[in-house]
């Protein structure tokens, strides 16, 4: 079985968000095939792995994906794609599966249930996903600990344009990287992209 | 500067927007604009400022949505910026533009008005003391010069990445306490970075008029906590002056700012 | 005490006479206050050199007509108050110079009194309100003013036009006719408003802008005549056609928000609850209405005069001058000029705690 991690956002505890990770997955291809068909047995997210930076990156676009459900202003079909849609800063559907979404591939999963109704359990979910991903679940901590183990965070900097500055002239230009060996930084930096890739996304497109 | 009344006793609670409708929260306080409570996000362990615009009653519904979507979106995109750009502010950790609100990372610390509070409080004993009523920098007071220096630079790096903040008080600086303050003995609790904060009146620019404006709104707020600040304020000028390029115009402008009061001479 | 006010700042004359009971809890009593403005044909504004010659042929009749209506003798009045500016140069002088004749053929003495100041006494004292966070309104001014320390101290103002002005100026877009000033009309129009058509709303912290209205005015203005073709009119969201009515009614939403939301601003920033408006422009309804649902919502109220006081008058410059004249201050002859520029806060204000 699947192992499935059961977030609860503040404000919204009737909606729990059902998470599970995997990687070695071999049957992206499938996968993909079935959300292209909108097959009902598959609506969930299903992510790249390497473009989720950290839990609150998850979080906050499962946020934004279910109050635009529930306040009937979501800007796609199902509250699930309006999850892949809310994690691109821009407007494009087409492109947010393209970045955030599968490719044939794709080899290291995240997998999101929106819990909708009482009926969609953590074992419902753990269950289905074991029957169709062919891949190595990973366990994923009760704060979250694990997601975001493999981020591709220069992929992740590109698409949200974290590397361009703007100069004291208004001119544009690459950030210059900050080599910094300390490991203790590591999590900072983390951090500092997080918030601003959680602004991005709340501000976009509006 | 006057201190903003509490809020109102007799006022009504603002029932907040989704998906706070059913949460009860307490306000911690309220401008003219906005309300602001703490609550949670995302996870139960992440603390945050709700920054709130309730409708305004006398204001055209359309006229009310339009102008309050505007704001909070400018506010947000500047907060966005500053982080961007590596500049201390509260991040935004997501909100909803259209219903008036936003949730801002929680800031702790004390205000720069309360640490100065403080200080004018100390230097009260102090000056029954030899030293007199002298300002200059005495035994254990390096701390609050060296305060003052980041306060300059925390205000010339907002300058310098082109926004000015529109509401430049000592309330809107905080020194945020550095993350393993635990282990440190008394005496360094004005080490940390200076945060700053309520972004509501912030304006994406590089106009001198605008950043002398920013300089000089400070340099009241400085003035009304006690005279004996001034020349704690001439070093966040002097640093200020020599952070970032354009400074040395902007403290130029300064002088035409104080002359004419921050209001320009106009026909009647 | 009684005062005689002469104000002419511009384009209405007024003669006001006040008594100020020697009982300083008795309020003062109104004697006379006359008026007469010049109307200028549609389309058009008021000129300093027309206007001043208008307020040289009135000033004479009106002087007579209310000293005889007050029914004192010249021997009666203390002091002749006129208003020193701001306003427009020729009509000020031509009433400045009216009030320095009568001074030296009476042998008064003369307080110069700033309008604005002139205007907020007035308010205070018809309303009772005590100490308000001021909304002064006018074809010439648009200032948020409080209190302190002797001084009526300006927290935000407009960075361009005056609202008066900006409106006046709509109303001439639109060829709304002058009578009995453009303001009014245009209210009575925005009554059958019902499309709120965009305009730049332009607010900076206590000061706003209204100068960028105008421009878009224009562009609006040239699409709603009757003569376009069906096609180029403008119309709403919804498909209906935009009316003149619906752009004063825009108009008046929009630039009455922006000066509600900076009084609100200084009253929050003074920790305030009552607010007076006055001037001109203060005696809209639905300016008075907007404000006072903000004043509400804040645990105050709203104050305002009618007409008689609220559009310029000469009884306004009698009782801040007397109020002045009271605490021992004259102008000296030499000093009775006037000038366009006056600065609210530039007055002090000695007659107040």
């Amino acid at each position: 079985m699947a192992a499935v991690q059961t977030f609860y956002l503040p404000h919204y505890p009737t909606y729990p968000i059902h998470v599970c990770m995997f990687k070695d997955v071999s049957n992206a291809a499938h996968l993909r095939s079935q959300l292209l068909e909108a097959n009902p047995e598959f609506d969930f997210a299903f992510l790249d792995a390497t473009m989720i930076l950290s839990p609150n990156h998850l979080l906050s676009a499962s946020f934004l994906a279910l109050h635009a459900h529930l306040t009937s202003r979501s800007k796609t079909r199902t509250p699930h794609s309006e999850l892949v849609f809310r994690l691109h800063p821009n407007n494009n559907i087409g492109e947010s599966y393209r970045k955030f979404g599968l490719s044939d591939s794709t080899t290291h999963i995240v997998a999101v249930k929106l819990s909708l109704s009482p009926s969609v359990t953590a074992e419902a979910v753990s269950r289905h996903l074991s029957q169709h991903i062919e891949g190595t679940s990973v366990e994923i901590g009760e704060g979250g600990e694990g997601m975001g183990m493999w981020a591709d965070r220069e992929k992740i900097s590109k698409i949200y344009k974290l590397d361009v500055t703007t100069d004291r002239s208004g001119k544009k230009g690459r950030k210059e990287k900050v080599v910094n060996g300390d490991v203790g930084r590591e999590g900072d930096e983390v951090k500092e992209m997080e918030m601003v890739i959680l602004g991005i996304m709340t501000t976009k497109g509006s | 500067m006057a201190t903003p009344p509490p809020p109102h006793a007799s006022q009504p609670d603002h029932i907040l927007p989704p998906p706070f409708t059913h949460t009860p929260l307490t306000v911690l306080t309220q401008g003219a604009e906005a309300l602001v409570y703490r609550t949670t996000f995302l996870t139960p362990s992440t603390p945050v400022a709700l920054k709130y615009r309730p409708p305004k009653p006398y204001r055209h519904p359309v006229l009310d949505k339009r102008l309050t979507k505007a704001r909070l979106l400018a506010e947000a995109r500047v907060l966005v910026k500053c982080r961007k750009e590596g500049v201390k502010v509260p991040g935004v950790l997501g909100g909803d533009v259209e219903n008036g609100w936003l949730a801002l990372e929680w800031v702790e610390g004390r205000t720069v008005r309360v640490v100065l509070d403080e200080w004018v409080e100390r230097g009260g004993e102090n000056g029954e003391g030899e030293n007199g009523e002298g300002v200059g920098v005495k035994e254990g007071e390096e701390e609050l010069w060296d305060l003052m220096r980041r306060v300059g630079r925390a205000v010339a790096r907002l300058h310098d990445i082109g926004v000015c903040h529109g509401d430049l008080t000592t309330t809107a600086d905080t020194v945020s306490p550095q993350s393993s303050p635990a282990s440190q003995p008394t005496g360094h609790e004005l080490d940390g970075d200076i945060i700053i904060i309520d972004f509501g009146l912030a304006t994406q620019t590089v106009g001198e008029e605008e950043r002398a404006v920013d300089l000089y709104v400070l340099e009241r707020a400085f003035a009304a906590t006690h005279p004996a600040a001034e020349p704690l304020f001439r070093e966040v000028l002097r640093v200020y002056g020599e952070s970032f390029k354009g400074a040395k115009v902007v403290l130029k402008r300064l002088e035409d700012v104080r002359l004419r009061g921050r209001k320009r001479s106009m026909l009647g | 005490m009684i005062a005689l006010g002469l104000e002419g700042s511009a384009n209405k004359i007024g003669i006001g006479l006040i008594s100020h009971p020697s009982t300083p809890s008795k309020p003062p009593i109104i004697l006379a206050n006359l008026r007469h403005t010049y109307v200028s044909p549609p389309g058009e504004g008021f000129l300093p050199k027309d206007t001043a010659l208008h307020h040289r042929a009135w000033v004479v009749r009106l002087i007579k007509q209310a000293v005889r209506q007050a029914g004192v003798r010249v021997e009666d009045i203390d002091v002749i108050c006129y208003t020193k500016g701001p306003g427009m140069g020729a009509p000020l002088q031509s009433v400045a110079l009216a009030a320095r004749t009568l001074a030296l053929l009476w042998g008064k003495p003369m307080v110069g009194v700033n309008h604005c100041v002139g205007h907020i006494e007035m308010g205070r004292s018809i309303t009772r309100a005590l100490n308000p966070v001021v909304l002064y309104v006018s074809g010439g001014n648009t200032q948020v003013i409080a209190y302190s320390s002797q001084r009526y101290r300006i927290f935000g103002e407009t960075l361009d036009i005056a609202i008066g002005n900006c409106i006046d100026r709509f109303a001439r877009t639109l060829l709304i006719p002058n009578d009995p000033f453009p303001g009014y009309n245009v209210e009575q129009l925005a009554k059958h408003g019902r499309n709120l058509v965009d305009l730049p709303y332009t607010v900076k912290g206590m000061d706003a802008s209204f100068s960028g209205i105008l421009a878009a005015a224009d562009v609006l203005a040239a699409g709603i005549g009757e003569d376009l073709d069906e096609g180029k009119r403008l119309r709403t969201e919804e498909g209906d056609l935009v009316t003149r009515e619906d752009l004063c009614f825009s108009l008046q939403e929009t630039v009455f928000a922006m000066l509600v939301e900076i009084t609100e601003r200084a009253m929050a920033h003074v920790g305030s609850t009552q607010v007076l408006v006055v001037g001109g422009v203060g005696s809209n309804e639905r300016l008075q209405q907007m404000m006072g649902i903000m004043a509400r919502d804040r645990g105050g109220s709203v104050f305002a005069t009618d007409e008689r006081f609220c559009i310029d008058n000469g009884i306004m410059i009698a009782h801040a001058g007397l109020l002045e004249y009271e605490t021992g201050v004259v102008t000296k002859f030499e000093d009775t000029s006037c000038t366009q520029r006056f600065r609210t806060d530039e007055v002090y204000v000695g007659w107040r705690e």
